[in-house]
Formats: C-alpha cells, sequence, structure tokens
C-alpha cells in the first residue's frame, strides 16, 4: 500500500478547489495542508516544504508517490492515480 | 507669484500618483486610472490622496476588478466569481484583497496585482489567475 497522496493548497484559490473536488469526485483517500489557514510558523514550515519540493510556491501542490504535481492538472492527476 | 506644479492623487491601493484632473473637488469620486479602484479625494498634508469609500466590501472588489477590466480593454474569465470570493477570503484573514492564488500579502500583490498593472495580460493573454484575460 502506497502512501496517502498529499496535497498544499490555498483556501481562496479556485484551482485548488478544482483539484480536491477531482480527488473527491473519484473517492481518492487524501491528506490537505490549507496553507493560508495554518498558525505563522506551521504555514512557514509548510511554505519551505512547497519551496524545496517544487522550486516555487504555486498552489494546488498534489504528491502521489513519487510523483509532483503544481497547478491543477486533471490529466496528470489521473495517470498518477491510474484512474 | 505661484509656482504652478502638476498636481496629483496617491491612490492607496496600487500605491501609484496618477493626474489631478481640473475641476476635480475635495470629496469627489473619481477612479484610480491605474488600478480602478474608486476613491474619495481627500486632502492630506502632503498633497491629494484617495480615500476608499467601501473599503473591505464585496462593492469595492467587485467594482474595482470591472473598472480595471474596463480601462484595460480586459474580460473576465469562467473563474471570475470564484476569484471573488478568494480575495474575499483573503480581506478576512489578511487585511487586503491580496492575490488568491498566492501566498504573498504585499500591497504589490493586492488584485490588480503589480505583474497585472505591468501588462502581464498582453504578454501572457491572462493574469496570474486566469480573471483577467486579453479578449479574443
Ligand atoms: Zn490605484
Amino acid at each position: 500500500m502506497t502512501k496517502k497522496p498529499k496535497v498544499y493548497a490555498l483556501s481562496t484559490c479556485p484551482y485548488c478547489k478544482r483539484t480536491r473536488r477531482f480527488l473527491d469526485e473519484h473517492k481518492v483517500a487524501y491528506d490537505c495542508i490549507e496553507v493560508d489557514l495554518l498558525d505563522d510558523d506551521e504555514q512557514d514550515k509548510a511554505l519551505e516544504e512547497v519551496q524545496k519540493l517544487t522550486g516555487r510556491s504555486s498552489f494546488p501542490v498534489v504528491i502521489i508517490g513519487d510523483e509532483i504535481i503544481v497547478g491543477h492538472d486533471e490529466e496528470r492527476l489521473k495517470k498518477a492515480l491510474k484512474l | 507669484m505661484t509656482v504652478h506644479e502638476i498636481e496629483r492623487v496617491f491612490c492607496p491601493v496600487c500605491l501609484a500618483k496618477f493626474k489631478f484632473a481640473e475641476g476635480w473637488k475635495e470629496g469627489d469620486l473619481v477612479i484610480c486610472p491605474i488600478c480602478g479602484q474608486k476613491l474619495k479625494l481627500a486632502r492630506g498634508a502632503e498633497g491629494w490622496v484617495g480615500e476608499r469609500p467601501e473599503k473591505g466590501t464585496e462593492k469595492e472588489i467587485r467594482e474595482r476588478s470591472e473598472e480595471f477590466a474596463r480601462l484595460r480593454g480586459y474580460v473576465f474569465g469562467d473563474v471570475k466569481e470564484e476569484i471573488i470570493e478568494g480575495l474575499m477570503g483573503k480581506y478576512k484573514r489578511f487585511g487586503d484583497f491580496y492575490c488568491p492564488c498566492r501566498m504573498n500579502h504585499t500591497p504589490e500583490y493586492q488584485c490588480p496585482c503589480k505583474p497585472t498593472r505591468g501588462g502581464d495580460v498582453e504578454k501572457n493573454g491572462r493574469c496570474y489567475c486566469w480573471f483577467f484575460l486579453k479578449k479574443t
């Protein structure tokens, strides 16, 4: 069993919402971090993680196994999740 | 003898100054030609400043975006309503209408953000959020 997908999102961003909706609709269980709603320290930590993973701070970021998907991209999500 | 300098109005949204037009007076409502914000003219210690009469309301950000689009000849993307909702969320949590698709809470990223005010839509056909689009 592989690890649950992880999503870094902003609560205010329409594309993050679309990605989450897509995962929900396909009944994919995932962990979601809403970066903008975290407390200062945790927010800094999350932003650092995103920076380290992607080299920038664009959202959403979806991590599926070794795959890192930046932005809402249904084709890549399907492929990575074998849907 | 008086020296006539070009009078300018400071916009608290885009932090730029625009030309004070003839006939304007204190209390008038004018539109910032750079960002589209509606401003009430007031005389500050350092000259004319614009005040935001409906600061923080949905009406304010809706009108600002629409004026900006009108000034530049842009149209809205299909995410318009979600972006407005996101902008309201930014105001609530971070104190102003910062770009809902980013984590930058500085005046530069007040909507319309500096890259957008600087011509990103002409260059890329859209702003970062696909909120403002170039007419096709
Ligand atoms: Zn302005």
